[in-house]
């Protein structure tokens, strides 16, 4: 449980200095406790307050950085097992695997393609995020190539996946320096890969045969000074894979098992079963997910999926205002309104592609509001709907002048007539009866 | 010490059949049961009650299904038993849902084909049965009716009672030994809601499977994906009016622009990873009973879900 | 005049002769329910004379299971009365009709039995229980006075004929016993369950007309049991038999069991939906206005006692629409009587309030303001069509029907625009508003057992629950204790829901057993204790739609309030956004609360921490929106000085000048025991 504003309050020293950037300590208080500060910022802490604070506003699950540059992925920091009890923060990363028996060409193929591949949904671009190197040769020199090939095209964040303590050192001294994930430390030889991620300053991902010599491992390697862990729980069994990934996303948050508070990496392509391993990691708690191969279909599913799962549920997303078009409409086709929240945004817009009705969807801010709450707070007013008009010079897009609005929207109908001079014609309050709506009442 | 999942929940989901076998006064080659959980999907070894099961949707009205799903059934299309019996040999889904899409026609008056349509496709094929009526209050009554008869003894999953327009969709399940999905718009609260008036015309709760509404993947998947987690956490705390087992169908999946625009086989394609990065995902959060219509996502929705269940390729009937 | 008492033994005793004589064996076709009545009660399987007798003996004599063996031992030798008689129902039939029962197609169910005195009464009542969507099984000679005065019976026009003897009523307690164990999950033998089951479900009743003989009077009392009221209305006395003339039988049944129809279209020349809500009628296209400081007006809606309220009822006094000129101003009073069993007084207020709605859903008449303030207008296009003022009313009366249907059982509507009428009518109303508002400012939790919740917000704030009591509304403001209550008796299954206080924890901080209790359940266990009047230990959770944030503040040991309308940064170091989106979300946040503009004139704001005194700083937009109410509130108290010790942001925008602007204005909160 973090502790409350006013519980962190008590520690502080009540000078209201600003020093920690914030007017005051309450200010301060809040946002430990939000986890958007961290104890560090205020001077003038004890040690007691300092023990406190740091255990209890650290995030219960690290956070890890692979990469460099602007491509540099970052993750954990999670705070919830459920998206719906405050959000999941940092989407994991899907890194491409390249093995170090491929020819040096196929490797850069690979990596221009995650490099440059993009699908732009929303307004944001959804990107692979990385390159995973599998030694599969068992030799340093081929996999110290391999590297080298990948490092020749792009500055990707990597995954350097070698067991033999050798063959990883000759891939680091490749690409060392830009702080890519070492897979992995095992019970065996994780005294000389902790020598090797602290020599070039690298995250390290430890792999164990169950989650309590994982624990154990864990606990060893931060003896060796190494912190920063990813739990690699990979599994050809799906089950045991879940079972294990719920149990350190709920050990970690209830800090019940700090030794499992790392992010968790997860090798796809093991089972067979690559789609539903990646699905397993994108909803359940994984931060790295390795993929040998992802199919175009699969990979914009993929990373819809993810964007979907680590969208804020509290901050739900807004499309941006303005004049969509359904199919070609002409100058006499209808203009429907309706507010800038996703959700009423697609069902609209599905709805009215199913009616085969080419037409404007003139799409006004409401801050992302629905239509219902949009009017109950005010976000949806008559002068909102007179500004959008002018803005999107709806007048020189069409010849008539009338606007249709959601049936929610009815107690403003009088107003936005008046306003903006436009007839308004009150549509139905589901979406779903827009066809009906449009094939009776529409005549331009 | 043995770290396992931390489970501290007091209630559980309740057990729903689907399908009545000739032991039970039908004509099923088996009947499936859903629900029973004690704890979150899959986790526990075993995992707590009933496997998720996956559901072939058909039509009888295949100018409004996608044509992506349609491409590879060719002229069965036009026959729903021709369909519902090259599905279960061929496809092999736990169950098939039939929609009569076309009581959903404008105008839409031939009552008496609707009890042809369900009592032929019942003898086409032996697996249980989901059977989407009507969605129009005018129309309802009668259709429900119509269902119930045609499909009474045969213990199928009726579809679907809204809060509004639930009463003749209780009425079949009660007057025909039928059980009924309760649908609501993604909100728990609707959904707990839609339960207490159901449990007011009388119908049981082990008659109920609630489907929260599942939107597109991309386009509000999330809030479904959500909705469905928490019905299921709250049940789990002891909300036993959200004790019943989710039912997900991921139609409107397949009408996204992504796979609405593909072309060929990059069409089926998309419509089977649409289906699955949905409808996996569902099971993951909570759903009994998933619901695809591309022929070609079932056998690994099958798969994954068997992996998920208990690591193995597949698990029996 | 038949004494019902007396017959009832005779007809018991005659009853008991006749199964002494039975013999032979019988049974019912296309049933799997055997003899249901018998079934039901008695768990038997009754096939031939022997096992009657001792089902008989199992029930206790009961006459319903004498009564369904003589009459199957009957049917089986005599054979099934010739159409349109239907005797025995089959089970296929009965699903179909309990079908119609759960679908709402049908109300009830009804029998009617004996013979009518005229055909006329017969055929009236039957055309009123087919109005009234009531299925109506017929017993005696009533079918063949239907049929001679050309009523068609059948079925498909909802009256099925059971038989040509009243005796034959017995099938309708068979039916009502099958549907019992169909739908309702009644085992055989268990006649407890059955007779609750039939008492509390079953909607049925039973009207009697005179030709009964003292078996069949037996018969029918017999239903009394199941909870099926006995309309006589024919010469019978005694034994809990409802005496009604024959044209009141059909509602004084339905009042009984609480059968309700609903109304559905509404007979006026105006198209009326909420989406014609937001359409203004301009001076130009008006007809006629009323009220709006032009002319005397009114509204006024008051529940009176069902027998002054005649459903559907529509008055007008004074001239109609043709007798005022066109584009003047006309004195109106709307008066509406409401009566229901479930309506109460204090409802009154909140119903009288959506008059403006559903004015406004009329496509031609249009409404604002409240009470003596109202303002009304006409459209030419509307009075074209044919309106005329009276239609306002059936306007009225149906949506109010419609829109509480379980709450209202009859809406009659008085429409004045007589101008001296008006006066009058509106002096009284206005005392009832003034009787209101003293009663409802004057309602104390400690007056309730009750609060209730709110958790429409849970879609966005999963495990926020807000709890609503008298003094302290939703913290959206939106929502009073009355509006959650009301909202709860129209929609028992909505988001408002009774709680019950409870045992007393801790009064100062208004924590209850019973609200912890509910608040645990309903934030799905995330939340274990809530205190109403405090926000320093386990204040209420927030959502998002808090009108106000209340904050304390350490440094000068009390609390600013800042409203959502505010966009600078408070005293605090935050602004309301910022706060907003730290404290939302259903999280318990102690020093913090989201709360209501009004709460903060409560006696219940800060109880725990020492009330009104402990509030050092609001925006000035607030303080200035509160001013009056909150100097009321303080004279009360006897400190109005308060008032100016109040900072706002032009006399403190940091937390130091807020420090210093209390020292120099001695505010008593820095003289309070320390928060903590």
């Amino acid at each position: 449980m973090p502790l409350k504003p006013l519980d962190i309050y008590k520690l502080l020293p009540k000078k209201n200095c600003k020093e920690c950037g914030d007017p005051t300590c309450l200010t301060f208080a809040m946002k430990l406790s939000g986890g958007k500060a961290k104890p560090e910022a205020c001077p003038y802490l004890d040690d007691n307050a300092k023990t406190i604070l740091g255990a209890s506003t650290r995030p219960p699950v690290r956070r890890i950085r692979i990469g460099v540059g602007e491509r540099a992925l970052t993750v954990g920091e999670e705070l919830v097992q459920f998206r719906h009890e405050k959000s999941f923060f940092h989407e994991p990363g899907i890194m491409i695997a390249v093995t170090d028996m491929m020819p040096a060409e196929s490797i850069k193929k690979e990596v221009i393609f995650v490099r440059d591949w993009v699908l732009t949904r929303i307004g944001t671009d959804l990107r692979l995020n990385g390159i995973a190197v599998r030694s599969v040769s068992g030799s340093p020199e081929q996999f110290a190539r391999a590297v080298g090939a990948v490092e020749e095209v792009a500055d990707l964040p990597e995954v350097l996946m070698a067991d033999d303590p050798l063959v990883m050192e000759a891939g680091l001294s490749v690409c060392g320096n830009y702080r890519p994930l070492i897979h992995a430390a095992r019970l065996l030889q994780y005294r000389e890969m902790c020598r090797l991620a602290k020599k070039y300053g690298c995250p390290l991902a430890i792999k164990a045969d169950s989650l309590d010599s994982l624990a154990e491992l864990s606990g060893l390697c931060v003896a060796e000074g190494v912190d920063h862990l990813v739990l690699d729980l990979s599994s050809p069994n799906l089950h045991a894979l879940l079972n294990a990934s719920t149990a350190v996303r709920q050990h970690a948050i209830s800090r019940t098992t700090p030794a499992l508070g790392y992010p968790v990496c997860i090798d796809t392509g093991l089972g067979g079963l690559s789609d539903a391993s990646l699905i397993a990691g994108v909803t359940k708690f994984g931060s790295v997910l390795i993929c040998d191969d992802l199919p175009g279909a699969s990979r914009k599913a993929l990373l819809v999926l993810r964007q979907n799962i680590y969208t804020d549920p509290q901050k739900p997303i807004q499309i941006t205002p303005g004049l969509y078009r359904v199919g070609t409409p002409g100058r006499d086709s209808p203009v429907l309104l309706t507010v800038n929240f996703s959700l009423t945004f697609f069902t609209l817009q599905g709805y009215l592609e199913a009616s085969r009705v080419p037409c404007f969807m003139l799409i006004v801010d409401t801050e992302g509001l629905s239509v219902l709450t949009a009017v109950a707070s005010g976000k949806l007013q008559e002068t909102v709907v007179r500004d959008a008009i002018g803005k999107y010079d709806l007048a020189n897009e069409v010849s008539h002048r009338t606007l249709i609005i959601p049936g929610y929207s009815a107690p403003l109908s009088g107003r936005i007539e008046e306003i903006t001079g436009w007839k308004v014609l009150v549509g139905p309050r589901d979406a779903a009866d827009i066809a009906e709506f449009l094939e009776k009442e529409w005549k331009p | 010490m043995g770290l396992t999942p931390l489970s501290e929940w007091s209630g559980q989901i309740g057990e729903l059949v689907i399908g009545a076998t000739r032991t039970d006064g039908g004509t099923r080659s088996h009947a499936v049961t859903i629900g029973g959980e004690r704890d979150l999907p899959y986790i526990g070894i075993p995992p707590s009650g009933h496997i998720p099961r996956v559901a072939y949707e058909l039509t009888d009205d295949p100018s409004l299904w996608q044509s992506a799903a349609i491409r590879t059934i060719g002229d069965r299309a036009h026959d729903p038993s021709d369909w519902a019996a090259f599905a279960e040999k061929e496809l092999q889904p736990d169950l098939i849902r039939l929609y009569l899409s076309s009581t959903r026609r404008r105008g839409f008056s031939d009552l008496s084909q609707i009890g042809k349509t369900v009592e032929a496709v019942l003898q086409a094929t032996k697996l249980p049965l989901i059977i989407e009526g009507s969605n129009d209050p005018a129309l309802d009554s009668s259709v429900f009716r119509k269902i119930g008869e045609a499909a009474e003894g045969e213990r199928v999953l009726l579809g679907t009672a809204e809060s509004g327009r639930y009463r003749s969709a209780a009425a079949a399940a009660m007057a025909y030994g039928h059980s009924l999905i309760a649908q609501s718009p993604i909100d728990i609260n609707l959904a707990k809601q839609l339960n207490i008036l159901l449990r007011e015309t009388g119908l049981p709760h082990d008659r109920i499977a609630i489907d929260p509404y599942t939107g597109a993947l991309g386009y509000g998947f999330e809030y479904s994906y959500s909705v469905m987690e928490r019905i299921r956490y709250s049940a789990l705390k002891g909300d036993t009016d959200l004790a019943m087992p989710l039912i997900s169908s991921a139609a409107d999946s397949l009408t996204v622009k992504e796979v609405r625009e593909a072309e060929g086989g990059d069409a089926d394609q998309a419509a089977v990873a649409w289906e699955m990065y949905s409808m996996l995902p569902a099971t993951l959060a909570g759903a009994s009973i998933v619901c695809v219509r591309h022929p070609l996502s079932i056998a690994g929705l099958k798969s994954a879900i068997a992996s998920l269940w208990n690591g193995q390729k597949s698990v029996g009937v | 005049m038949i004494s019902v008492e007396k017959a009832v033994n005779a007809g018991k005793e005659s009853l008991e002769g006749r199964m002494g004589a039975i013999e032979g064996s019988f049974s019912y076709e296309e049933t799997a329910y055997h003899l249901p009545v018998t079934f039901a009660l008695t768990g038997n399987i009754v096939t031939e004379a022997g096992g009657a007798q001792e089902a008989y003996r199992a029930s206790a004599q009961n006459p319903l299971v004498a009564g369904e063996c003589l009459l199957a031992h009957q049917a089986s030798l005599e054979g099934k009365e010739p159409s349109p008689y239907t005797g025995f129902i089959p089970d296929a039939v009965l699903r179909t009709l309990g079908y119609s029962l759960v679908d709402g197609s049908i109300l009830g169910l009804v029998l009617v039995a004996g013979s009518p005195p005229a055909p006329d009464t017969a055929a009236g009542l039957c055309r009123e229980l087919q109005e009234k969507y009531m299925l109506t099984f017929l017993s005696g000679t009533i079918v063949q006075n239907l049929t001679s005065s050309g009523v068609k019976v059948g079925a498909e026009y909802r009256l099925v004929p059971l038989g040509s003897r009243p005796f034959s009523a017995l099938h309708f307690i068979d039916i009502i016993a099958r549907v019992a164990m169909m739908f309702g999950g009644v085992t055989p033998g268990d006649a407890e369950r059955l007779l609750s089951y039939a008492k509390e479900r079953a909607k049925a009743i039973v009207i009697v007309f005179p030709g009964l003989n003292d078996e069949e009077i037996a018969l029918v009392d017999a239903f009394r049991l199941l909870g099926i009221p006995v309309i006589a209305a024919g010469d019978y006395d005694g034994n809990g038999w409802i005496r009604v003339l024959p044209a009141d039988a059909v509602r004084a049944g339905m009042d009984l069991k609480g059968i309700k129809v609903s109304v559905t279209a509404i007979p006026i020349p105006m198209a009326c939906s909420p989406a014609f809500e937001g359409k203004s009628i301009r001076k130009e296209e008006m007809q006629v206005e009323f009220g709006g400081g032009k002319s005397p007006a009114f509204e006024l809606l008051r529940v009176r006692p069902a027998a002054e309220v005649q459903d559907g009822k529509v008055r007008l006094i004074g001239p109609d629409i043709d007798a005022i000129p066109e584009g003047s101003a006309a004195p109106l009073g709307i008066i509406i009587d409401v009566a229901g069993k479930q309506m109460k007084k204090e409802y009154e207020p909140v119903l009288e309030r959506r008059i403006h709605n559903f004015v406004n859903y009329g496509e031609g008449s249009w409404h604002v303001a409240q009470r003596d303030l109202i303002w009304v207008r006409l459209s030419k296009e509307a009075v074209a069509k044919g309106v005329r003022i009276p239609d306002i009313g059936t306007l009225l009366a149906a949506k109010f029907r419609m829109d509480f249907p379980d709450l209202l059982d009859a809406v009659q509507v008085t429409l004045i625009t007589d101008e001296k009428t008006v006066l009058a009518e509106r002096e009284l109303a206005e005392k009832v508003y003034r009787e209101r508002d003293d009663r409802i400012r004057g309602m104390r939790d400690t007056d309730v057992d009750t609060f209730y919740s709110c958790t429409l917000c849970q879609t966005f704030a999963p495990n926020h629950v807000c709890i609503i009591t008298p003094e302290r509304p939703a913290l959206c403001g939106a929502i009073t204790w009355l509006d959650g209550k009301i909202a709860y008796e129209i929609a028992p299954a909505g988001a408002n829901q009774p709680v019950e206080k409870g045992k007393i924890i801790d009064m100062d901080r208004g924590e209850f057993e019973g609200v912890n209790r509910f608040v645990k359940k309903a934030s799905h266990g995330e939340v274990d204790r809530c205190s109403l009047y405090s926000i320093m230990e386990f204040p209420m959770t927030c959502c998002g739609c808090f009108e106000c944030i209340a904050v304390m503040l350490p440094e000068v040991n009390g609390f600013m309030v800042v409203n959502r309308e505010f966009k600078g940064v408070t005293p605090s170091g935050m602004s309301f956004s910022t706060l907003a989106g730290t404290i939302g979300g259903g999280a318990q946040t102690p020093g913090f609360a989201g709360i209501s503009k009004s709460y903060i004139l409560s006696e219940r704001f800060l109880q725990a921490e020492g009330g009104i005194q402990r509030l050092v700083w609001m925006p000035a937009i607030l303080r200035q929106e509160l001013k009056g109410r909150l100097l009321e509130v303080l004279a009360k108290k006897g400190i109005e000085s308060l008032f100016d010790k109040i900072a706002d942001e032009n006399m403190a925008g940091t937390i130091g000048e807020l420090a210093s602007f209390l020292v120099s204005a001695d505010h008593p909160a820095l003289a309070m025991k320390p928060l903590f």
